[in-house]
Parts: structure tokens; C-alpha cells; sequence
């Protein structure tokens, strides 16, 4: 039952992505959609309300599932007095917030239709267009969020609600992307917020690794637990710092007035009547378990009382409608805060009236300065004025909720007022705070009376800019304007303020059961004892009411003097924003220290990666232990032992050649006799390699050796020869000592670490005994390594092969863009496509042939590249075919055939090669390469076999052929790996031997 | 031989790196070589059999370990793929910067 309002709250914002990103139901009017979506809410709302009588017995529903059972966390959902009553507002208010939001995204000249001209308003709502089913979407994300912080039954779930408030905030603040308040506001909020939320989760693992149990009942349980342990100020202060930043205490408050970029109805919901209270709801839901000491009475009266104040002292000074309403919202947030502090029934009776009154009176003034904004394009109370005869019906509604907000009689604001003064004259409270709480809250009081007449009767009634001093009224001087075009607003867009209004007279006047209970419901979950409200206006001649009507009287005089008051200078120091832009500030500078350290260069980088990387495999391979005695005696008792026969010395000989070979690629100057010396470094690990002895793997190196001279070699032609002579040149040059001292000791660390590895290697394998034995009869191929390849290991081989296409078609599209602008500009004229043609039909070559980089090539190398070819294709198959019995496997072919073929390249030059090897299509090879393993490994499951498991494809289907002949799956997977080194081989020649001279 | 070993495949390490931090992007791409040689006969090295015949079914007496070769037959053809794409940024690099020096490779610092 518990999940139903959550369920029904995300169903509405699925309904709300459908109706962003689905095309076709995009362009629904908002006005329909606002009524459409409202539905979620109002099914919410229904839900919570239908368990409202067991709730008001103070029973508490709980729903719980395990979410991870391993930490104990549960996703669980609670619901009691308190919980109902943030419930109820946020399903409420959203409901109203939605339909009403449905008109605010309406353009205005499609309502009226004759206000398109010279109507700065029309043109912006205009460009809100159909597409502003994103908000709705967001909203009901927020709703979903703040529903299941409110209903959260434990801490875990209610931090990820949090957060999820903070986010979808987040999303509305910044939702006029392309403007640049909008964008830095909505970042204050998550920087301010999100901070808070991190805040928020270590104070709650605290509690929870005190209570025992992140689940919210528990918690509650163990209150003195929680006050007794030694972590209590650290938790306390924490979860305070969580909840003063959402609730926009001071100094958090001024990331409030910078969410005002958020649309009208976002801010009329979010940041006055549900998020900004999660904080406040927070600290009441937590108030059982956590309050009741004085830490927690200091920290709260006082933030709450200078917030309280702090905010109305800066609102008065505001002119933008909107600002007004949310530094009186940073007020009464303060009061509430203050409230939840105060240790007496009668705070916590106060904080549910207050939680309520507010979200009604406030919710209702933010709709009616969204209808003005909409209807006249303008917000800035300086500018207007006059508007009652215009729109007499928003006139009343704002009036009605303005008497609320200044706390006048019969209004449910007044009672606001009046439980507030009781609470902070509550006998139990020392005595400093009994004068001093009671003094803020009539100067409050006061200043709230003066913005909220000021709010109504400067935009309704008197003339524009009436009420300000003319230092502040500047150049803009709106007397001089003509008239705004106001109209009445449509009656779907009233009824979210006129209900709103209308509650917060009824509830007073009236004082239906129903509410008295859900306020007594709420202030006794929070207090954690019976509290008895009522809703009495007027309870005899008593020091509250006095202190009220001084209030009245104050806030009368000040609203008459709001204009000299407002032209007080320098009444706005209370800026937390300067610390908030220094604290950035600050931030980028740290950043800066660590940029500087980022010198930009590659080496340097590489450098860096390396030495701490060196340092990992010493610190952690604990490297000096090699010294410690074991290992470097017994590798040389090894060395002395051991026969020091013809083959080590022929061993020593490769590797000194390797060695040397490696060596001469420092020191020679020019760069291709540096990749000459590598070939010749490489050949030699060959021989080293051919020794140990293991031929298949020496084969293979030396082919892949050569291949890589020639990729290396064409890759150094599409240099530009000037580019090149400039980088031969830099053999000297700075960091070279470093360089040699990093390498020197990356040597030395990886001698080490070879001598490590050989004097404790394990000296009995387990695995290749198994495949020695099972080579031959499981596989029928005498080649041990050719069987773990193809057979064994062959769902490796597979991916290994899928692998090196990647590669070859990474570089073949890496190059491919990178010259695709020249391409086009290549593109051969009509002409020479024909004369192309028929070059084709000749299979000789032109006499000019030149080689790869212009070379001209001699005619006997030329038929050299003719005979090499179609010998590397017998040689290729040779390998294929015999490559189980003997050395030679799919990777020699298809690397032997890749030579051949880069070999056409190098003699006969890129075009003529292209052209005359066009039937081997790199793709094709490829693709068919990669078939043919899966189809080989697959197939034998439909013959009786296994998957990926050696087959006789002849045998099965009865093929005839020759004596000692078959089709295997092992020879299928020689045959698919040639194809696709072949093909990758062939990517990769073909765009580094691509020709390219006007790179220079 | 296991010193002599250790110390050459150290040494080509060594030198693999020297050539990988130099300025000039070529020598660079044939340090990156030299180091995946080195590697390569680390662990074909790291066998657990010395052998002195080949892996083949027939042979007879202490045979090499079969499964290091079989690892880095696969891995030295990788190597190559892997190569070629360094290759090909260090092209891209070089057109993209009309350099062959890599400290002229500019738009990484601030």
C-alpha cells in the first residue's frame, strides 16, 4: 500500500518521458498535458489520504524489501503522522503545481491571440514551444523523489531520495539552458545542496553504525544511544550541515534566491512549499532520536533564528518579485528550523501549523507572480503597478494569501504567527532565548507584513514605482513606459493560487477535524509525544497576541516607509555569494597548481607513468628480496652448474646480437637504418627463440619481424621527408639524461625481475603435461603448440584474431579520416577513371613503375615481387595444411602471404600494387576469415560433436580423399586465421602505403 | 644462462625505453618494439621445462614447455596488430601537428 503513491508518482513521469521524447505525442498541448499528468499526483494524494485514519492513531505503516542484504540495507518506506503531512503537501500542491504549469507553458498569444506585438513576453513564451513536456517530466522526477524522502523508512533509501531531490532541482534551476544565470544558478544549488548530501550520508552511517540498523525505526529506538555516544557532535553536525544547505539556512540560504531562474511553477513547488523543507523535515524526523540536548538547541535556535531574520531584512530590499518571495521563504524556512529546535509540545504544534501554512500561502503567491510574469512579461515590482482593474480576480486570490503570509487574523498565517510566539515563550526555554526568540520573531513578523503588502498593493494597486526611492528606481524608469498589457488569467491558471488561498482561509475559519488531526499527527510524531493542537484564533488577552498586534503595527509603519527604507545604502553586506564565488575561486586556483604540474609534453607524461609505475613493482613485488640471499646464489650456483655447451653459447650469441642490434637503433642517426637495426635485433630474438627450441613460435616472429620492418617502412614514407630530417635531428636535446636514467633503471628493475622469475618458477607445469599427452589422440596433431592454439585453447585464438581486425581496421579508419578531406579533393577526373580501364586490361606494367617513397625499381627485383606472391601462396598452404605435423600455422600463412603482398607495395608502388591486387578485399577476408571459425566450431554440435572441439568434417560427411588427408576444425581455424591476418594486414598496408606528398 | 638471460632481456628492455621517451616519434614506435620483444622472451623464459627438443608429440626426451609458446605465438601477431595502430596515431599525430617531434605536439597543457 505504502508503494502506491511512489508508484503512481512514477508512472506520471513516465508518462512525462513518453511525452518528451516519443515524436508523434510531442506536440500535445500543456494544458492537457498539465491535466493529463496531474493524475499521478491526485492518485497519490488519494493513497495517502486513505490511510490517514490509522496513521492519526499514531500507528506507523511500514513496507520494507531487502535492496542489499550483505550491509543490511533495506528499501523500505514509513509512513506516520509526519510522514502524511509532507506526503500530503507534496502530492497536493504538485497536482496544482502540474495543471497549473500546464497554462504557464501555454503562449500567451494563443490565449488571446492579439498580443503578439511589441510584447517582450509573447516572443519568450512563444519559444517555449510544445516541447516543455521536459518539465513535467522533471517535475514529476522531483515528485517521485520527494515523495520517497518523506516516506522513507530508512536511511539509505531516504539519502537516495535526497539526492534525487537535489538532482532533479538541479535539472529545473538550469532549466533555460541557453541562459547563463540560469546555468550558474542551478550549479550553486547542486555545489550548495550536493555538498549537503554527502554531509548527510556520513552523519547517517554514523547513526546507523551506532544504532545498529540503517532502518529508520531503529534509529528512532535508540535515541539514548545515540545522544550518549562520543560521536554525537560530529553525527549532529553533520546531519545539520545536510539539512541547513537544503533548507537554505544561513549562510547556505543564498543559493536560494539564485534558483529563481527556475520556471515559475518549478520554484513554486520545489523551492517554497517540498524541497527546501526536506531539510526541516529532516531534523523533525530525526528530533526523537537525536534532540533534546543542548547542542542541538543551540545549533538550531540560533541558525534558525538568524536565518529567520537575515531573510526577511534582505527581502524587503528586493524588487524582483520572485527574489521577494524566496528570501521570505529563506525566513520562514529559518523559523521552522528555529521551531524544531525549541524542546516544547507547543514548537512542535507551531512547526506543523508553520510547514503547512507556509507551503499554502507561499505556494499560492509564487503561482500568482508566475500568472503576472506570464500575463505582462514583467517580475520587477519597480515597474508595475495598477494591474486590479485589469486582473481582479488574481487580485483577490494574492490579496487572501498575502494577509496570510503577513500573519493577519482570520488567516491561517496569523495562527503561524501566533503558535510561533507561544513556542519562543515557552517558559521551559532559558531566559536569554525568551526574550531574544520572541524579539526576532516580531521584527520578522513585521518585515514579513511589509513585503506582503508591498507584493500585492505595489503591483495591484498604486502606480509603478511607487515605494521605491529614486536612487534605486535608475535610468529604467518605468513611469515613463506605456502601460502594460495586462489581461485576466485564464481560470485553469487561477485555480491552483485560489485553492491554495482559499485552504489557508478555510483551514482557520473552519478548522475541519481532519487537518486539527493531521497537524496533531504530525507534531507528535516529530516531538515524539502527544502533542494536542488546535486551531483556536483567539484564545483571550495574552502576551502572544499582544506581541502580534506590535508586530502589525510595526510592519504597518514599515511598509509606509519601505521607500526611504529601501534607499538605505549598503544594507545587502549579508552577500554570501562573494564567499561562495571566493570558495570557487579557490578551487579553480588548486586546480591551477595542479595544471601547472602538467607540462604538455608527452614524454614527460611517459616519464612520470613509468617512474611510479616502476616504483609500484618494486614496493609491492617487494623486488629487494632478491638480494636477501635465496635467489641470486642459487641462480648462479645454476650458471656454474650448467654445462655451458654449444647451444647456450649459440643462445648467448642471439641474445648479445639482439642486444646489440637494439642498441645500434640508438645510435644511428638516420631513422630507417634505426628500423633496419631493429629488424636485425628482431631476427635475432628469432634465433634466440628457434633455440629454446620452439620453431613454431620462431617462425612466426621472424615472418612478423620482417612484416614489421615494411609497416614500419611505409609508415615512415607518408612522413614528410622534412618533418622527418627535422625529427633525426633531435637525437641530443634536453631530458636525455633522464631519459637514460629511467631506462637504465627500468633495465635494471626488470633484470631483477627476470632473475626473480627464473629462480622461482615453478619446476613442474600442471597444465602441459595434460596437453602433451592429449595432443595426439585428442587432436591427432603432433604439434604441441599448434594443438593449444588451434584446438585447446581455440575460443581464445578466436577473440585473439577478432582482436588484430580491430587493429587493422582501426588503422585503416584512423588514417581514413584523417585524410578524407584530401580524398575528395583527389578524386580522379572523368578521363582518368577510363584510361584506368583499360590499363586493367593489360596485365603488364608500365614501364615507369617506381617503387614505394618515388624509388625507381630494378627490373630484377620487380620479378622478384612477381615469383614472390604466388610463392607465398603455395608456401601459405603448405603451412596450413601440414601445419599440424609441423612447424608453421594460420599465422605464419597469413603473415607470409601479408609479406608477399606488402612486398608488391614496396616494388610496384601503392597505385600499381592496388590495382593489381584489387581481388584481395580486406573486408571480405576478414568477415570470411571470421565465419569460417564460427562455422567450423559450431557445426561438429550438428554432426555429433562439440562445440569448438576437434572434428573430422571429411570423415563425418564421407568426403573422398586421399590417404592421410582430412578436413578438421583445426585446419578450418589455420585456414580462417590466414584470412583475417591477411585481410588486417592488408587494411594496414594499404592506408600506411597510401601515397601522400602535400603534407609539407 | 639464466643471468645472461636476465641481464639481455633487461638490457632490451632498457633500451626499448630509452627509444620509447625520445623526441622523435619513430624512434619511439621502435622502442615500442624492442620492449614487446623483451616481454616475449620473458615468458617464454618462465617455462617450467628447460628443454632440449622441440614440442612435438613424437619427440623424445625433455621437451620445452609447450603452453608459453603457445601464449606468445598468438601474442607476438597481436603485438604486430597493436603496433600498426600505434603507428597510425603517430601518423595522425604528425599530420595533425606537422611534426615528427613529439614535444611539439601541442594542446595538452593548459
Amino acid at each position: 500500500m505504502l508503494t502506491v503513491p511512489i508508484f503512481a508518482c512514477l508512472i506520471g513521469a513516465s508518462a512525462g518521458a513518453a511525452f518528451t521524447f516519443i515524436p508523434r505525442i510531442r506536440s500535445i498541448a500543456p494544458r492537457a498535458l498539465g491535466w493529463l499528468l496531474a493524475i499521478a499526483p491526485g492518485t497519490a494524494f488519494v493513497a495517502i489520504a486513505s490511510q490517514f485514519p490509522r496513521v492519526v492513531e499514531g500507528e506507523a505503516l511500514t513496507w520494507r524489501t531487502p535492496w542489499l542484504p550483505a550491509l543490511g540495507i533495506e528499501f523500505a518506506f514509513y509512513l506516520d503522522g509526519l510522514s502524511a503531512l509532507f506526503g500530503l503537501i507534496v502530492t497536493g500542491i504538485g497536482a496544482l503545481v502540474l495543471i497549473y504549469a500546464g497554462y504557464y507553458f501555454t503562449p500567451k498569444h494563443a490565449e488571446s491571440g492579439a498580443e503578439l506585438l511589441g510584447d517582450a513576453s509573447a516572443a519568450v513564451h512563444a519559444s517555449h514551444s510544445s516541447t516543455d513536456a521536459r518539465f513535467f517530466l522533471y517535475v514529476l522526477l522531483f515528485m517521485t523523489s520527494m515523495l520517497g524522502l518523506v516516506l522513507a523508512g530508512d536511511v539509505i533509501t531516504l539519502f537516495l531520495f535526497w539526492e534525487g531531490t537535489s538532482i532533479t532541482s538541479f535539472l529545473l534551476i538550469a532549466y533555460k539552458t541557453k541562459d547563463e544565470e540560469a546555468r550558474s544558478g542551478a550549479f550553486k544549488a547542486l555545489f550548495v545542496t550536493g555538498g549537503g548530501g554527502i554531509a548527510l550520508l556520513a552523519g547517517l552511517l554514523f547513526a546507523s553504525a551506532i544504532s545498529g540498523s540503517t532502518d529508520l525505526t531503529a534509529i528512532l529506538r535508540n535515541g539514548d544511544a545515540l545522544r550518549s555516544d562520543a560521536w554525537y557532535p560530529v553525527m549532529l553536525g553533520l546531519i545539520a550541515f545536510g539539512a541547513f544547505t537544503k533548507s537554505a539556512q544561513a549562510p547556505f540560504h543564498f543559493w536560494l534566491p539564485g534558483a529563481m531562474t527556475a520556471p515559475t511553477p518549478a520554484s513554486a513547488y520545489l523551492h517554497s512549499a517540498t524541497m527546501v523543507k526536506a531539510g526541516i523535515y529532516l531534523m523533525a524526523r530525526l528530533h526523537p532520536a537525536l534532540g533534546n540536548t543542548p547542542m542541538w538547541f543551540w545549533l538550531l535556535i540560533v541558525t534558525g533564528g538568524a536565518t529567520m531574520l537575515v531573510g526577511a531584512i534582505i527581502g524587503l530590499r528586493q524588487s524582483d518579485l520572485k527574489s521577494i518571495l524566496a528570501y521570505s521563504t529563506v525566513s520562514q524556512l529559518g523559523a521552522l528550523m528555529m521551531l524544531t529546535g525549541e524542546e516544547a509540545p507547543s514548537a512542535f504544534k507551531a512547526l506543523a501549523i508553520g510547514v503547512l501554512a507556509h507551503a499554502l500561502y507561499k505556494g499560492a503567491l509564487f503561482m500568482i507572480v508566475g500568472i503576472v510574469d506570464h500575463e505582462t512579461g514583467v517580475r520587477d515590482l519597480r515597474r508595475l503597478g495598477n494591474l486590479w482593474r485589469a486582473m481582479p480576480w488574481t487580485f483577490l486570490v494574492c490579496g487572501i494569501a498575502a494577509l496570510s503570509m503577513a500573519g493577519l487574523p482570520p488567516l491561517f498565517g496569523f495562527l503561524a504567527k501566533e503558535t510561533l510566539l507561544a513556542a519562543g515563550l515557552e517558559d521551559a526555554l532559558p531566559l536569554l532565548t525568551r526574550i531574544v526568540l520572541p524579539t526576532i520573531t516580531v521584527l520578522t513578523g513585521a518585515l514579513m507584513l511589509a513585503q506582503a503588502a508591498s507584493l500585492t498593493l505595489d503591483t495591484f494597486v498604486t502606480r509603478p514605482g511607487a515605494g521605491w526611492p529614486a536612487s534605486r528606481l535608475g535610468t529604467d524608469d518605468a513611469r515613463d513606459k506605456p502601460d502594460l498589457h495586462a489581461h485576466e488569467a485564464p481560470a485553469g491558471m487561477l485555480l491552483g493560487p485560489a485553492l491554495l488561498a482559499g485552504l489557508s482561509l478555510a483551514i482557520s475559519v473552519l478548522q475541519p477535524e481532519a487537518i486539527v488531526s493531521l497537524l496533531a499527527g504530525a507534531a507528535t510524531a516529530a516531538y515524539g509525544a502527544k502533542v494536542k493542537v488546535s486551531l483556536a484564533l483567539f484564545h483571550g488577552i495574552n502576551l502572544p497576541l499582544i506581541l502580534s498586534s506590535i508586530a502589525i503595527t510595526l510592519g504597518v509603519v514599515s511598509f509606509a516607509l519601505r521607500s526611504p527604507i529601501r534607499g538605505i545604502p549598503g544594507a545587502a553586506a549579508l552577500n554570501m555569494n562573494l564567499l561562495y564565488d571566493r570558495v570557487l575561486r579557490g578551487l579553480d586556483g588548486a586546480a591551477g597548481i595542479a595544471t601547472r604540474t602538467q607540462a604538455g609534453r608527452i614524454r614527460a607524461y611517459l616519464a612520470v607513468i613509468l617512474t611510479a609505475l616502476f616504483a609500484l613493482v618494486i614496493v609491492f613485488g617487494e623486488l629487494w628480496r632478491v638480494f636477501d640471499g635465496a635467489v641470486l646464489p642459487d641462480a648462479s650456483r645454476r650458471l656454474l652448474d650448467e654445462p655451458f655447451g654449444l647451444q647456450s653459447a649459440l643462445r648467448a650469441f642471439g641474445l648479445l646480437l639482439a642486444v646489440a642490434a637494439s642498441f645500434v637503433s640508438i645510435v644511428i642517426r638516420r631513422d630507417l637504418l634505426a628500423i633496419i637495426a631493429l629488424g636485425s635485433s628482431g631476427l635475432a630474438v628469432a634465433v634466440v627463440i628457434a633455440l629454446e627450441p620452439s620453431p613454431d613460435v620462431a617462425l612466426v616472429q621472424a615472418v612478423v619481424d620482417t612484416l614489421t620492418l615494411v609497416v614500419l617502412v611505409l609508415a615512415l614514407s607518408r612522413l614528410p621527408r622534412a618533418q622527418r630530417e627535422r625529427a633525426e635531428g633531435l637525437n641530443g636535446g634536453d631530458g636525455q639524461k633522464r631519459n637514460a636514467l629511467l631506462a637504465v633503471a627500468g633495465g635494471a628493475m626488470v633484470t631483477v625481475l627476470c632473475l626473480y622469475a627464473f629462480a622461482s618458477r615453478p619446476r613442474a607445469s600442471l597444465v602441459t603435461p595434460y596437453y602433451e599427452q592429449n595432443a595426439k589422440p585428442l587432436t591427432g596433431a603432433a604439434d604441441i603448440v599448434g594443438a593449444i592454439v588451434v584446438d585447446f585453447r581455440g575460443f581464445d585464438t578466436m577473440i585473439e584474431i577478432t582482436v588484430f581486425s580491430m587493429a587493422g581496421i582501426g588503422v585503416f579508419s584512423l588514417l581514413r579520416y584523417a585524410m578524407k578531406k584530401r580524398e575528395t579533393e583527389h578524386l580522379p577526373a572523368q578521363g582518368e577513371v577510363e584510361l584506368k580501364v583499360k590499363d586493367r586490361q593489360s596485365w603488364l606494367m608500365p614501364a615507369t613503375i617506381r617503387g614505394i617513397d618515388g624509388v625507381r625499381t630494378s627490373p630484377f627485383v620487380r620479378a622478384l615481387g612477381y615469383v614472390a606472391l604466388p610463392l607465398a601462396f603455395v608456401l601459405a598452404i603448405v603451412q596450413m595444411v601440414y601445419g599440424h605435423d609441423q612447424p608453421g600455422d594460420g599465422f605464419t600463412a597469413g603473415v607470409t602471404l601479408s609479406l608477399g603482398v606488402g612486398f608488391w607495395y614496396v616494388v610496384f608502388g601503392y597505385d600499381e600494387a592496388k590495382r593489381h591486387l584489387r581481388f584481395l578485399r580486406p573486408g571480405l577476408l576478414i568477415g570470411v576469415g571470421i565465419l569460417t571459425v564460427m562455422a567450423g566450431s559450431t557445426a561438429p554440435v550438428f554432426l555429433g560433436g562439440g562445440f569448438f572441439s576437434p572434428f573430422d568434417f571429411s570423415a563425418a560427411l564421407g568426403l573422398p580423399l586421399p590417404e592421410g588427408f582430412y578436413i578438421s576444425t583445426s585446419f578450418l581455424f589455420e585456414l580462417a586465421i590466414a584470412l583475417v591476418v591477411l585481410g588486417a594486414v592488408i587494411f594496414i598496408i594499404d592506408t600506411l602505403g597510401h601515397p601522400e606528398r602535400d603534407l609539407e | 644462462m639464466e643471468i645472461i638471460k636476465a641481464i639481455s632481456i633487461g638490457a632490451l628492455f632498457g633500451i626499448g625505453l630509452y627509444q620509447l621517451l625520445r623526441r622523435n616519434v619513430i624512434r619511439s614506435a621502435i622502442g615500442l618494439s624492442i620492449i614487446s620483444n623483451a616481454v616475449n622472451l620473458f615468458l617464454l623464459s618462465i617455462g617450467a621445462y628447460d628443454g632440449v627438443v622441440k614440442a612435438y608429440a613424437k619427440a623424445i626426451g625433455q621437451r620445452s614447455d609447450a603452453l608459453p609458446q603457445a601464449l606468445i605465438l598468438t601474442a607476438i601477431v597481436i603485438s604486430l596488430g597493436g603496433f600498426a595502430f600505434v603507428l597510425a596515431l603517430l601518423y595522425v599525430i604528425a599530420a595533425r601537428y606537422r611534426t615528427g617531434d613529439s614535444d611539439e605536439v601541442k594542446g595538452l597543457s593548459h
